[in-house]
């Protein structure tokens, strides 16, 4: 048991210099031993049983001469690891069951409950004032491992009644009944709801924790597949931030993550002005590469891509370099593809493209919008027919050329017809309705500037501008 | 949580087997676990960083996109293809 408080009244009076260390004093209630102790949890559930453990926690939290925590401090925090030895005891008993081949006892269920019971410990602590600004990383890990062991816990489920189906072999309705597979999920959701709650209508301590627990929210709300809910989230912060602290006073790794995941709940609006601005900052706003830091900011940056790439194709129509997604093999395998098809005008390339993707850009959700790439490679078809058109010859008097703006509709079908676009009326021949069409298209959509003269058959382009911001 | 956790995340894929007359296929349970694990925005290791440690901070990012058309190269296999086509075409009202 010595191990835990050493480390607890080490982090809670602060390395020589230092101040208390809140990140420090997470790691004692974080449910996974430390790499350098990786018996203390073993340890400390030898040192005492369930009948003294309130005893022996008065000694070590509210009699130890090494921590001076007034009365009702001390009692929360024994609150907090009475319900944290309860929690030790099953999870070391789910672990063993999972280590010896015995998944199926391993009580997962049970492991979430026990720390949701640690949560509400540390909850009522915060609830009444008695934890300091400073202890708040402690609400990080409580939100952190609510999750993890719900979606553990679900799994377990979920398997569960796989394997009484298969053996079965015949399938009973409710098994299927939709509302039992997150069960434990969406009951972290609601926990981490009540931290949020806690957090934002708090102007001292716990408002630090505000933007980490949001963060958890839309994981868990992506997770369930709930997006409305997350924007639930995107309104009460907005209605309270005359209140808080601007969110740049928030730690880099928050303000990154809420970044990013406004983008992407803007991006599924199709709000796609407003999701590029949080992209972008989102991505500017990472750290570079630091030797030792994991994978996790190259994975964030990989996801933060992953929405700016679509969102950029159409708010700007630029598409991603192949220098840009050399570090991210996947993204470079999914988008390469993509912008060079678009680039070269090759509507049957974007459609092998778009199929070799379709699983993963579904997945996304991302699917829809790159679809809209099609209209990018029909302005590129039409502009390469402008293009070869040349320029009229020169009137008399001089001036500059220009390029003939006055062009078949027929050089188009030509075009489109190259480029495998499905614009054939079944019997060998164009169908010039659907050419008109897709011009007629183009041009609603501001990629191209003109009209169409159907009696004559051509298209009058603008003389100024006819593809604008491409340079023509 | 130790190295137990892991381990057991392709069991729900490993149990699912066809219906008797397979006229009603069993929805494929995806080994969930894993896939959306991976799927998700990560803690980053440290929580605060300096603004020169930043990616924007890095100087300007704006080679790393480019223009959504091809140059104005008339080189390129379309555009060579495309102007005989249209020569043809040319040539065939004419005649």
């Amino acid at each position: 048991m010595d191990a835990i408080f050493e480390h607890f009244a080490q982090a809670y009076n602060g390395q020589k210099g230092y101040g208390p260390d809140g990140y420090d004093l997470a790691n004692t209630i974080r449910p996974q031993a430390p790499t350098d102790d990786p018996a203390r949890f073993y340890n400390f559930l030898r040192s005492s049983n369930t009948y003294s453990i309130q005893t022996d926690l008065r000694y070590k939290l509210q009699y130890n001469p090494d921590l001076k925590l007034d009365k009702k401090e001390a009692s929360a925090w024994i609150e907090v690891f009475t319900s944290f030895y309860k929690f030790v005891s099953v999870l070391l008993t789910a672990e063993e069951a999972q280590n010896a081949g015995r998944a199926k006892e391993a009580d997962w269920s049970g492991v979430y409950e026990g720390w949701r019971d640690v949560v509400n410990s540390l909850y009522k602590g915060y609830q009444s004032n008695v934890f300091a600004a400073w202890t708040v990383p402690c609400l990080y890990v409580a939100g952190k491992y609510l999750r993890v062991f719900a979606i553990k816990a679900d799994d377990k489920t979920a398997s569960q009644r796989d394997s009484r189906l298969a053996s079965r072999a015949i399938q009973e309705e409710d098994a299927f009944s939709p509302d039992s597979k997150h069960e434990k999920l969406e009951d972290a959701a609601r926990q981490i709801n009540r931290i949020f709650g806690l957090c934002i209508s708090d102007r001292e301590s716990r408002k630090w924790a505000l933007y980490y627990t949001a963060n958890l929210l839309f994981k868990t709300y992506f997770k369930l597949g709930s997006i409305s809910l997350s924007k639930n989230i995107l309104r009460s912060l907005r209605a309270s931030t005359a209140d808080m602290p601007p969110l740049s006073a928030y730690p880099n790794a928050h303000r990154v993550t809420f970044k990013y995941y406004c983008g992407v709940i803007h991006f599924l609006e199709e709000d796609y002005a407003t999701a590029e601005e949080y992209l972008t900052e989102a991505y500017d706003e990472c750290r570079i590469d630091m030797p030792g830091d994991g994978g996790a900011r190259k994975k964030n940056m990989e996801l933060i891509l992953m929405y700016l790439i679509p969102t950029r194709l159409l708010t700007a129509h630029k598409l991603p370099t192949h220098q840009l997604l050399a570090p991210y093999p996947r993204l470079a395998s999914l988008f390469n593809p993509i912008s060079t098809s678009i680039r070269s005008a090759n509507l049957s390339a974007f459609n092998a493209a778009m199929e070799a993707g379709e699983d993963e850009f579904v997945k996304r959700r991302i699917y829809l919008t790159l679809e809209r790439g099609r209209d990018i490679i029909l302005r590129n078809i039409f502009r390469k027919v402008f293009i070869a058109g040349g320029f009229e010859e020169a009137k008399e008097g001089g001036g500059p050329a220009t390029r003939r703006t006055r062009v078949p509709v027929r050089e188009f079908a030509a075009a489109l017809q190259m480029a495998g676009a499905e614009v054939g009326d079944g019997d060998g021949g164009v169908d010039g309705d659907e050419v008109e069409c897709l011009i007629a298209n183009a041009i609603y959509k501001k990629l191209m500037k003109g009209y169409i003269a159907r009696e004559r058959g051509i298209v009058v382009l603008s003389k100024a501008g006819a593809f604008p911001g491409t340079g023509i | 949580m130790s190295g137990a956790a892991q381990g057991n995340q392709n069991m729900t894929q490993a149990v699912v087997s066809d219906s008797k007359d397979g006229s009603k296929p069993m929805q494929p349970q995806k080994p969930a676990a894993q896939l959306e694990e991976d799927d998700e925005f990560e803690d980053f290791p440290v929580e605060e960083w300096a603004k020169e440690e930043e990616v924007g901070a890095q100087g300007p990012t704006t080679h790393l996109w480019e223009e959504s058309w091809d140059d104005d190269d008339t080189s390129d296999d379309f555009s060579v293809q495309l102007k005989e086509e249209l020569k043809k075409m040319e040539s065939q009202r004419k005649s």
